[in-house]
């Protein structure tokens, strides 16, 4: 266990919330700890570009932690800090339409070059083909995948994640899901 | 195998790759995907995204954490260097407010024609009075004649 965690054990968000407004920065530290991965993947899959989402989750976190005070706990902190990751991500990438690049798109084909040497690789680059086919899907159909499987969000989460309603956020799932079958085959 | 029961189990799959279903619901899941091919295909799909997610760079969480450390301190310097900034500033304006209302100082400020004229004085010069304007108050009377005749010189284009 890591020192953060060793002063704050077992603490909720909302109580490193109440503690994190006071300028307590151990808590801050911990909040960090806890939902730094969650926020990297939402930016990844919506950037695919290593340097950019890990701006994204900097600037996120930084945009979260400034507002901290005004967090009313309609939504747990986490669905909060991915909607803010999501919405940051889909402003850098704007800004970076605006300046034409698309190096970013390059790293999503780095990932699916690795060799496979025995079976255990196979099923390695079988995952990594269906990364790279759910890397093709629609924005929203992405996000929900990654959200519900590799951060286990409700439907009703990644609505507010997504700016989507539960239904949709469930139709956006179910669609992605039925593609990517299809394209696997 | 009903597709009441594909519906559920396909909602559930997702906590069931990440190890989050309770007994019942695990042994739901596992004994269906046994027996429903549809269900164990996209079971397999939901693993393999899972598998091949992300990596998170491992000093990430340090980099992330020292910035918003390093903000929330300049945010509380900030903080308290506009809270001296505002008294200095109300201390200034009060200092500002007395030394206007001292009647020391509101002589100097507010022009007065309650001007003090020494014996003698005819011409008053001081900025805050119109520049030459005679004033005839507490002139003797020796001193109004010299006046008098003075100014009917002027007039005359005489000479005395």
């Amino acid at each position: 266990m890591r020192k953060n965690e060793r002063e704050c054990p077992e603490l909720t968000d909302r109580e490193l919330i109440g503690r994190g407004v006071k300028g307590d920065e151990v808590a801050l530290g911990v909040l960090v700890r806890r939902h730094q991965a969650a926020a990297y993947r939402v930016a990844l899959s919506l950037m695919q570009g290593d340097d950019m989402a890990r701006d994204v989750v900097q600037d996120s976190f930084l945009k979260a932690f400034r507002a901290l005070d005004r967090f009313r706990g309609d939504a747990s902190f986490r669905t909060w800090l991915l909607t803010i990751t999501a919405n940051e991500a889909r402003g850098a990438l704007r800004r970076q339409a605006r300046r034409n690049e698309t190096a970013f798109e390059e790293a999503g084909v780095v990932r699916s070059e690795k060799m496979a040497p025995d079976e255990t690789a196979l099923v390695a680059l079988e995952a990594d083909r269906a990364r790279t086919m759910m890397e093709n899907l629609p924005e929203k159909q992405r996000l929900s995948l990654s959200l519900r499987i590799e951060e286990g969000l409700s439907f009703r989460e990644i609505g507010r994640v997504i700016g989507s309603s539960e239904g949709a956020a469930r139709a956006n799932y179910f669609h992605a899901i039925r593609r990517l079958r299809e394209l696997m085959k | 195998m009903s597709s009441e029961n594909c519906a559920i189990v396909r909602e559930l799959i997702p906590e069931f790759v990440i190890n989050r279903l309770g007994e019942d619901e695990l042994g739901l899941v596992e004994s269906h995907i046994s027996d429903c091919f549809a269900c164990r295909e996209e079971f397999e799909l939901v693993e393999r995204i899972f598998a091949s997610r992300p990596e998170v760079p491992g000093n990430l969480e340090e980099s992330v954490t020292r910035v918003v450390i390093d903000d929330l301190k300049f945010s509380f310097y900030r903080w308290q260097w506009q809270a001296l900034s505002a008294a200095a500033i109300a201390a200034l304006a009060l200092g500002i407010g007395i030394s206007l209302d001292s009647p020391r100082n509101a002589a100097h400020n507010v022009p007065d024609f309650a001007y003090e004229v020494e014996e003698g004085d005819i011409w008053l010069t001081d900025d805050a009075l119109v520049a030459g304007a005679p004033s005839f108050d507490n002139l003797s009377d020796e001193t109004l004649a010299d006046l008098i005749e003075e100014l009917s010189v002027v007039t005359s284009g005489g000479t005395a």
